[in-house]
Parts: structure tokens; sequence; C-alpha cells
């Protein structure tokens, strides 16, 4: 399996966040440079490879770091150490406001969301109709998205994400709030996204989701591996790790 | 100077998102209201009036200045000052503004004050030349000193921009200096002369600290170019300041971007 190319690497990455007190603390800490009085640790010495055309699930209880490692992979946070090498065009939907702008339409958001990644207007005005079917937003789509529920949101995040044809399309949590006929879909779309040669990463609760959406499971715990392996065995690893406590 | 190749590079890549995102916050400003763009000159309209109201009804100071009529004069001080107010306060929020991009998907920062900021300029030279057509309807004939306008607002455009790189990461980790700025903008805006000739001023340590103000700057070039007739080029000392205040702005900048770029996605 290690013939494959490397999608991602992330080589002994820590992260940590300073905690501070009071406005005022934080403001002179970071400005003057001096050291926070509370380091919290999300990843710790965390290193995994990730193989082109892998998907993987993260496992993990709040606060394990599944959401941190998601955005330094996506680029939108910082290693405080350590190195992340990452090869391709990455599509995330992290979280549920994917980044939208609510002020602007849900069609409006698919063109301004392709602008952003880079896609070419054309290629996005050929997807448009596609993606607008596959969040089955109907009328809503020329609503403004601050209007929108959170399951719409997660469904047009997810069309768009999906439909760029991403290197690497990552997705936090977003999906749990489809019901069981999305997920039915979402699933066929992954599972066409990754013919194409794409990886996939999934972070969620649901352990049904995991096992449907994906090969290989690692679950995470204060910011370390503490399992990497097929995904049953990472769930059963998983859901015995959360029933002890 | 890694910085500033790093910045360059990221412009370079982005350019064409650069106008899109322009097109698109200037589009979201007006959308939604009833009459739409039409705001983009009431809300001037409206300012202009009350002051044009304040000084030549209220406190009876319509005399012409240097044989032009004080609306004109007035109009020079106040059309360049919709720019610069809208970037001291909006350019201080906008990353703010638009965090999702910064949290959300992977776009470089440096970039957003120079999209909001193009927003700002293109309805500022709207307005400018409904300026220019008062100054039309006024007797005025354009002549060849008019040209400078757009070099005055290149120097207008490049100073706060790099103000908003720099207040726009600054306000992100401490609020109060957001409430700094409201209170100091004021301040700038009594001094900067654009109800009086800042040249005039009899003090001269006071007139020279006076022209330190960016805004008298602007102001008092878009004046040579419409009123006093003059070039640049005979002004070395408003154009010795210009440099001054913009080198130390870009340094404060680069400064605050080092210092702040990987630790603003936490903080949002």
């Amino acid at each position: 399996m290690d013939e494959r190319p490397i999608a991602i690497q992330l080589k002994n990455v820590s992260k940590t966040y300073a905690l501070f007190t009071s406005e005022r603390q934080r403001a002179k800490t970071i400005l003057l440079g001096r050291k926070p009085a509370v380091i919290q640790r999300a990843t710790n010495n965390f290193s995994l490879t990730i193989y082109n055309g892998e998907s993987v699930a993260f496992f993990g209880p709040n606060g394990a770091g599944k959401s941190t490692l998601l955005k330094m992979i996506t680029g939108v946070a910082y290693p405080t150490e350590g190195s992340i090498r990452v090869n391709g065009r990455v599509s995330a939907l992290l979280e549920l406001q994917a980044g939208f702008d609510g002020e602007m339409t849900g069609r409006e958001n698919i063109f301004f969301r392709g602008e952003i990644l880079g896609v070419p207007q054309k290629e996005i005005k050929a997807l448009e109709k596609e993606i607008i079917d596959f969040s089955e937003l109907g009328q809503y789509i020329d609503q403004p998205v601050r209007t929108y529920s959170s399951g719409m949101k997660a469904r047009l995040g997810f069309a768009i994400n999906a439909s760029v044809k991403p290197d690497i399309l990552i997705v936090d949590e977003a999906l749990s709030v489809g019901d069981s006929r999305f997920s039915a879909k979402c699933q066929k779309k992954i599972n066409e996204v990754l013919g194409n040669g794409a990886t996939f990463l999934f972070v969620t609760h649901s352990v049904q989701q995991a096992k449907a959406f994906c090969k290989r499971g690692v679950v995470m715990h204060r910011g370390t591996v503490l399992f990497d392996g097929p995904v049953e065995d990472a769930a059963a690893f998983y859901q015995k790790m959360i029933g002890k406590k | 100077m890694r910085i500033i190749i790093e910045i360059i590079r990221d412009h370079i890549r982005y350019r064409k998102q650069i106008l899109k995102l322009a097109k698109s916050d200037l589009v979201k400003t007006y959308k939604g209201a009833a009459l739409g763009w039409s705001w983009s000159v009431l809300k001037p309209a409206v300012t202009i009036g009350i002051y044009y109201f304040a000084f030549a009804v209220g406190l009876r100071r319509n005399a012409p200045i240097a044989g032009y009529p004080f609306f004109l004069y007035l109009l020079c001080g106040l059309v360049p000052w919709f720019y610069m107010s809208a970037m001291f306060t909006g350019g201080a929020k906008v990353i703010r503004k638009y965090g999702y991009l910064v949290t959300k998907v992977r776009f470089p920062v440096s970039v957003i004050p120079t999209f909001a900021s193009l927003s700002q300029l293109a309805t500022n030279i709207f307005i400018t030349i409904l300026m220019l057509i008062v100054f039309l309807i006024y007797g005025q004939r354009p002549d060849i000193y008019w040209l400078q306008i757009p070099f005055y607002m290149a120097l207008s455009f490049f100073f706060f921009t790099s103000w908003s790189l720099f207040a726009g990461l600054v306000s992100v980790v401490s609020k109060d200096f957001m409430h700094l700025v409201e209170s100091v903008v004021m301040f700038l805006f009594w001094t900067a002369g654009i109800f009086y000739d800042v040249s005039g001023i009899k003090n001269i340590t006071l007139r020279k600290i006076m022209m330190f103000n960016p805004v008298s700057i602007i102001v008092n070039g878009y004046r040579d170019a419409l009123i006093n007739k003059m070039w640049f080029w005979e002004r070395m000392d408003w154009l010795r300041n210009y440099v001054i205040l913009l080198g130390l702005m870009l340094i404060l900048a680069m400064w605050a971007y080092k210092k702040l770029i990987k630790t603003i996605p936490d903080m949002l």
C-alpha cells in the first residue's frame, strides 16, 4: 500500500492554543511577544501519512484534536511545531458555516466559493445545475444564505465542495445534520469523488456513517493517535473507549 | 523581506479573485435596499449638505476662497474624505468582517484589505466624477491640472490599503484598538483642513505637525489640482510627508503581518 503517492504527511505536529484570562492580557501577550499564561495542547507530536485515494475517518471524544487537525491540513490553522505536507487542491467543509457569505444567495455563493478555490468560471457554470440539484434547495437557492437552516447550509456546502473535483475532500461533522436518504446520496457522491482518485477525510461522531463512507479509521485522544487501522476495528476500539468512561 | 515577497506573490496569484471579490463587496453593500445604488450618492450628498448648511448658512462662512465658491472648496475636501473615512474604520474591521475567508477556506489574508479597499475606491471614483461635473456646472473648465486627481487618488489608495492591513490585523487581537481608531478619526477629520487651509495656519510648528495628517495631504492635493492649479512637484514638503507616512505604515503593516498571521485564524 505504500507504493501509492502520498497525499498528506504530518510529521511530529504539535499545536497549542494560548488561553488568556482577559482581553487585556491577550493583546499584551500577542503584540508584545510575551509568554502566555496557560497553554492548551490540541495535538501533541502527531504523525500520520495518508495516501492518494484513501478514505479516512477520524474518531475521538470532544477535544481530541480532530477539528484542529483538519484545519491544519486545510491550511487555515498553523502548527506550532512539526511539518505538514499536502499535495493537491483541498476542498474543505469545516463546521457548518462552510465559508459562506450570509448576505449572498446560495447561487452567488456557488460562484463565490468557486472563485476562492480558483475554479474557472466556466467549470463552475457547468457544475451549477448539478450542485443545486444535489443540495435539494429548489427555489431557496436564490435566497440569502443567512436565511438557511443548518441542514440547508450543510447540503449546499457539501454539494459545492464535492463537485469542484478536489484532490482532497475534507468534511468535518457537517453531514450529521442530514437524514438517512441524504446520507445515502452523500455516500454515492463520496464514492464518485474517490473514484476520481481523490482522498477523503471525515470527522464524525456517528460510527455508522464513518463505516459507510470510509475504509480507514483513526482514533484520537488528547491530540495523539491511539489506533490506526481498518475502519471497523477503529470503530470498535472507539466504542469500547467511550463505553469505558 | 520574505514577507513582502509573500504578500506580493499572493496578490499576483489572486489578482482575478481580488477584482471579483471587490465587485461582490460593492454589490453586497447596496444590495437589499430598495434605493440600491442611489445610496452611494445620497449618503455623501446628505453629509455635504449638512456641512454646507452649518458653515455657509449657520456660520455665514460662504465667502469665496482663493476666488472659488466655498461650496467647491468644501467638495474638494469632503469627496476624498469619504473614501478615507470609510477606510479608517471599515478598513480596521475588514478582517473581522471577512473572518470566514480566514478560518473556513484557504485564502491569503493580505489580499482581504486590498479588495475591500478597491470596492471603496470604486464608489469614490464615482462620486469624484460627480464632483467634477459640479465643477463644470459652476463654470469651471477642465485643464491639465485635473489629471492629478487619479494620482492623488492612488496615493490615498496605497496609504489606506496599507493602513487597513495593519489595523485589520491588530483589531482582531485587540478590540480596544478599534475604539481608539474611532475616537482618533474625528480628531484627524477636524484637523485635516477640510474646511480651511492648513498652509494658512500661522503657528509654524503647529502647521508643520498638521501637515503630517494623511487626510490633509490628500485633501491638499485635490485642491492643488482643482483650485490652486499647482503640480505635485511644486509641493515637495507635502510629498515628502506622504512618503514618510507611507513608509511608516508599510513597516507597521509588515510587523503586524509577521507577528499575527499564524495566530489570527485561532482568534476569529
